[in-house]
């Protein structure tokens, strides 16, 4: 039997915020093994765990379909639609960088990082691992707070956001360092041009966790 | 026997199965939430309905049937008995089938709108455009404006306080024990009111409003206070915070529901029934009759057998369904259709449970209590208010031309 009132009940878009979540944090594990093969000399699973990322990529892109195919123009939520679909620009944004990485290296597999670079870009990538892994925290605490409005929970998601800014503004000095080091090295212009594009785009992972916690912050606003 | 009796008897059967459909359809608003939030058992929510909807019927549903039967329709209709009959009939079957259709095709119309369309729709048959109450008439659709307004915002600010008093603080829990005594109270105060007001037994105890209005003050505090004791002797974990606590009120609340539900949807099977057994006892019916108790009955029992029979069915369904509704939640939207229904009621004002249902849910979803509500079912309740009507009012013409020609 089907009856009208059920129908003003919906599966929410929170849910599938929070399923998309743990798949980004699902892929930080794979995007560290990779990383840390590839900077060890003899790496032979860097492909695999590329593979896996790609795979974790594409469920998330079907997740990401499925929440923004299934907001009709009624929907009544907490907060308006808008946020939640820029909101999940970016942290989709954050799959798309690590994805990104990992394809940049696979362009030049066989060239390694220089011995001298190896450590900067081991910290590069440790800085933007944490902002990855956040974004599930988040996301549960955030609906935590729709749920009870209540101050405590607020502090909590608002000092998630600002470690994510926090994390992204080490990551910009990580990648300052090497992008310096990078032009005064004495070294051919196409490793130049793929290790500076190299440490840009594993940055940007951090930029686009902090510009989700941004749109999550928003989110909160009263 | 003559002829009269065999009509009587085809009332009864369409008055049951308007009744049962009643209980058949709207079932899912009172108890969805309830059985939602996993405050009740589905088995619970079927046995609560049932009772309660006869109580609600017998005790408090007295005024409303007077109320569609003579307003809406003018009385002159009734002076020739073997149309107002046929009438009757036709009015009462035609509303039962669309609601009937109405529930197949799950779309949001309401028992109450119906009847009062079929029984437009017979009363242009027997004394044509002339004996409607267009001024009567307005003031329903306008009552049907109001009854989701008002459950909107009944909801919508009782949420809020919860959420500013209960929700947003540290301990919880304490702090919902603390003001229980208010929720379960206000629920009781309308209750208690609406059983002493312009009811048969309100009657019997003979008691001015000011009266009333002191007992049920006080009877209401007293039963507050009496629940709080209640629920910390059998609450004693914690960790459930607020939501604990409301679970345990929500099943009061569904109980609430169900009693309004039954005060207010009995007149729309009754109604047109009572004229029927006028006609047939006493061969006319006057301005106004009292409704004897035992076709209240009757209608609940109707209301009690769809829901018994249907209910299970439909709850599965929400069970499923209703999943981001917490027990908070699921208190306001009961608390605002149930005293959005038992107040229109006792003003005779013919409202939708439906609708009332559906403004509560509305209403906590306006004050950010619920992740994501489709609010598309609004412009749809919109368009099947201006559907229902005269869907039912053809419909009942057609029945009675047909009745016409077989009687």
């Amino acid at each position: 039997m089907r009856v009208p009132f059920f129908k003003m009940f919906m599966t929410s878009p929170f849910e599938g915020l929070q399923e998309h979540a743990e798949k980004v944090m699902e892929c930080a594990l794979a995007f560290q093994q990779a990383m840390e093969c590839y900077f060890e000399d003899k790496c032979k699973t860097f492909e695999e765990f590329r593979q896996e990322v790609t795979q974790i990529e594409s469920q998330a892109d079907v997740i990401k379909r499925r929440i923004r195919g299934h907001i009709p123009k009624e929907t009544m939520m907490p907060i308006s639609n808008f946020l939640v679909f820029r909101y999940l620009r970016e942290q989709d944004g954050v799959l798309d960088a690590v994805e990104d990485t990992l394809d940049w290296i696979s362009y030049r597999s066989t060239k390694k990082v220089p011995p001298e670079l190896k450590k900067d870009f081991a910290l590069l990538v440790d800085s933007v691992i944490d902002p990855i892994e956040m974004l599930s925290t988040m996301v549960a605490e955030a609906r935590e707070y729709f749920k009870t409005y209540s101050e405590d929970q607020r502090v909590k998601v608002k000092d998630i956001i600002r470690k994510l800014r926090q994390q992204e503004h080490e990551a910009d000095k990580f990648e300052d360092i090497i992008k310096k080091k990078v032009f005064n090295m004495e070294a051919d212009a196409v490793t130049v041009f793929h290790l500076v594009r190299l440490a840009e785009i594993i940055g940007s992972i951090a930029d686009h966790a902090q510009n989700a916690g941004d749109m999550m912050r928003a989110m909160l606003s009263k | 026997m003559p002829q009269e009796y065999y009509i009587l008897i085809v009332g009864y059967i369409f008055g049951f199965y308007m009744a049962w459909n009643i209980g058949a359809n709207d079932v899912a608003n009172s108890m969805a939430s309830s059985v939602g939030a996993k405050a009740i058992t589905i088995r619970q929510a079927v046995f609560l309905a049932g009772i309660l909807n006869i109580i609600g019927a017998v005790f408090i549903g007295s005024h409303v049937t007077n109320t569609i039967r003579k307003g809406i329709v003018s009385t002159e209709v009734l002076t020739d008995p073997h149309l107002a009959l046929i009438g009757a009939l036709s009015a009462l079957l035609a509303a039962a089938l669309w609601v009937s259709f109405a529930t197949w095709k799950s779309l949001p119309v309401s028992t109450t709108h119906s009847i009062v369309g079929s029984m437009i729709g017979f009363g242009i048959m027997a004394g044509g455009f002339s004996v409607i109450n267009w001024g009567k008439l307005a003031a329903v659709v306008i009552s049907w404006v109001i009854s989701p307004v008002f459950s909107i915002v009944i909801s919508f600010f009782m949420f809020k306080i919860i959420v500013k008093l209960i929700l947003s603080k540290e301990d919880t829990f304490a702090h919902a024990l603390k003001l229980s005594p208010f929720f379960i109270g206000a629920t009781f105060f309308v209750v208690i009111l609406s059983f002493l007001f312009k009811t048969p037994l309100g009657k019997k105890l003979v008691v001015g409003p000011y009266v009333s209005l002191l007992v049920a003050v006080i009877l209401s505090v007293s039963f507050g206070l009496v629940g709080r004791k209640a629920l910390g002797w059998f609450i004693k974990k914690r960790e459930g915070g607020a939501e604990a606590i409301f679970k345990r009120i929500q099943v009061g609340t569904a109980c609430y529901v169900a009693l309004a539900q039954g005060a207010n949807d009995v007149a729309n099977a009754i109604g047109p029934l009572a004229v029927i057994y006028f006609l047939v006892k006493t061969g006319s019916v006057g301005g106004s009759v009292p409704v004897p108790i035992f076709l209240l009955l009757f209608g609940g029992i109707g209301i009690a057998c769809g829901i018994g029979m249907a209910g299970h069915r439909v709850m599965e369904t929400m069970g499923k369904k209703i999943t981001t509704l917490s027990n908070t939640r699921g208190f306001c939207v009961e608390f605002s259709a149930a005293t959005t229904v038992l107040v229109a009621s006792k003003m005779g004002l013919p409202v939708s449970t439906t609708h009332a249902a559906v403004g509560g849910v509305l209403g906590v979803g306006l004050a950010r209590g619920i992740e994501a509500v489709n609010f598309s079912i609004v412009f749809k309740i919109m368009l099947y208010w201006v559907l229902t009507v005269p869907a039912a009012a053809v419909t009942s013409m057609i029945l009675f031309k047909i009745l016409q020609f077989l009687l």
